[in-house]
């Protein structure tokens, strides 16, 4: 080990992560080349002080600054929640038609393969919805109102594991 | 980073997401000094870092329902704090930075320190000096390349692991180890000519 290998290697060292038969190396050519022992020496105690003064090389946030942004902040918080309700409702609506069109398309026999394949496992396991869409074929029209809730909440998950883009019924 | 700020995190993060009253004063409490820090230390100016930081916290409100929960809360905010500050920083006229380069150690071809050394720990370890040594880290690292700074910034005044430096500026952990040390040799350079001129005075 030279002492340019040693500069680059004192990353390790201050960090711990040292192979300790490296680090044996290291100590040893410190031991016996006072350029490296001060080297190292100063550079140890240039980081640790760095830590030690953090508070200090910190910028702290002058108070007015603090004030106008707890302001700010805080009032475009206000308006906040009605997007949010707004956002959501949104997205529960989108979530309902896409039920109604995949029972629609259940229906019409229209389901992409990838769909009728998800919903006959899944019926196959799940009697509720089995009766649920064996009903639906004799009927042959959706029952009034939404599926209940059961139904529902199975096929809309149905739907969350197709993977994204792929369409559920043919076009 | 420890446990209660984990948790600390965990509660605001659920607050923010149902709009609890007082999730946003929380969250004031917590973060605004760190970010305030943050981007003061990426833009260097502090009209610049306040608009950053309104930026910022108002990002956060607003994605706090999409957040993944695959990173840690506050690393996600920083992320965004440091991609916030870095994107105002495009197009902007850079202050002066100096050439990390200047102040690399150097070596004979043989790999030996080309230049005598000077043994000033003792003085730094004295506590007298800590008001002006931690002024000058300060100016030095103003004068690094926000490349470094940002790394050393987290690193060495945030307190964050090399780990969680990479995921928040998406580096590899060996770049963010190889940009860090580069940037405490700097220091050392730095503060060895300093406290040599200084004793020459």
């Amino acid at each position: 080990m030279n002492c340019k290998e040693l500069a680059y290697m004192l990353a390790d060292y201050i960090d711990g992560s040292m192979d300790p038969q490296l680090r044996e190396e290291l100590d040893a050519h410190i031991a016996m080349c006072e350029p490296c022992m001060i080297f190292t020496k100063t550079f140890l105690v240039a980081s640790d002080k760095t830590r030690q003064l953090r508070k200090e090389i910190e910028y702290k946030i002058p108070p007015e600054v603090r004030s106008r942004l707890e302001t700010f902040v805080r009032a475009a918080a206000l308006k906040f929640p009605e997007k949010v309700n707004e956002y959501r409702e949104q997205v529960e609506r989108e979530r309902r038609e896409k039920v109604a069109a995949l029972l629609k398309a259940a229906i019409a026999g229209r389901l992409s393969s990838i769909t009728a394949l998800l919903v006959e496992t899944h019926c196959a396991g799940c009697p509720e919805c089995k009766e649920y869409f064996d009903g639906l074929l004799k009927a042959s029209s959706p029952a009034a109102g939404d599926p209940p809730m059961l139904i529902d909440s199975h096929v809309t998950r149905l739907m969350e594991s197709l993977p994204p883009g792929e369409e559920f019924f043919l076009a | 980073m420890s446990a209660e700020r984990w948790k600390e995190d965990e509660v605001l993060l659920e607050s923010l997401r149902k709009g609890s009253p007082g999730a946003v004063d929380e969250m004031l409490r917590l973060y605004q000094g760190k970010i305030f820090n943050l981007a003061m230390s990426i833009l260097k100016n502090e009209s610049d870092a306040e608009e950053a930081a309104q930026d910022v916290f108002m990002t956060v409100i607003r994605k706090a329902d999409t957040f993944q929960g695959n990173s840690a809360f506050y690393s996600w905010m920083y992320r965004i704090c440091v991609n916030t500050c870095l994107m105002r920083l495009r197009g902007k006229r850079r202050t002066d930075t100096v050439s990390i380069e200047e102040f690399m150690p150097v070596f004979t071809d043989e790999g030996m320190h080309a230049s005598p050394m000077d043994d000033w720990s003792k003085e730094v370890e004295r506590n007298a000096l800590n008001e002006e040594l931690g002024r000058m880290i300060r100016k030095y690292t103003e004068e690094l390349s926000e490349k470094y700074r940002v790394v050393f910034v987290l690193s060495d005044v945030e307190g964050l692991s090399n780990e969680e430096t990479a995921k928040i500026l998406g580096l590899t952990v060996p770049a963010v180890k190889s940009r860090l040390h580069r940037a405490r040799l700097y220091l050392r350079e730095q503060l060895s000519r300093y406290l040599r001129e200084g004793k020459a005075s």
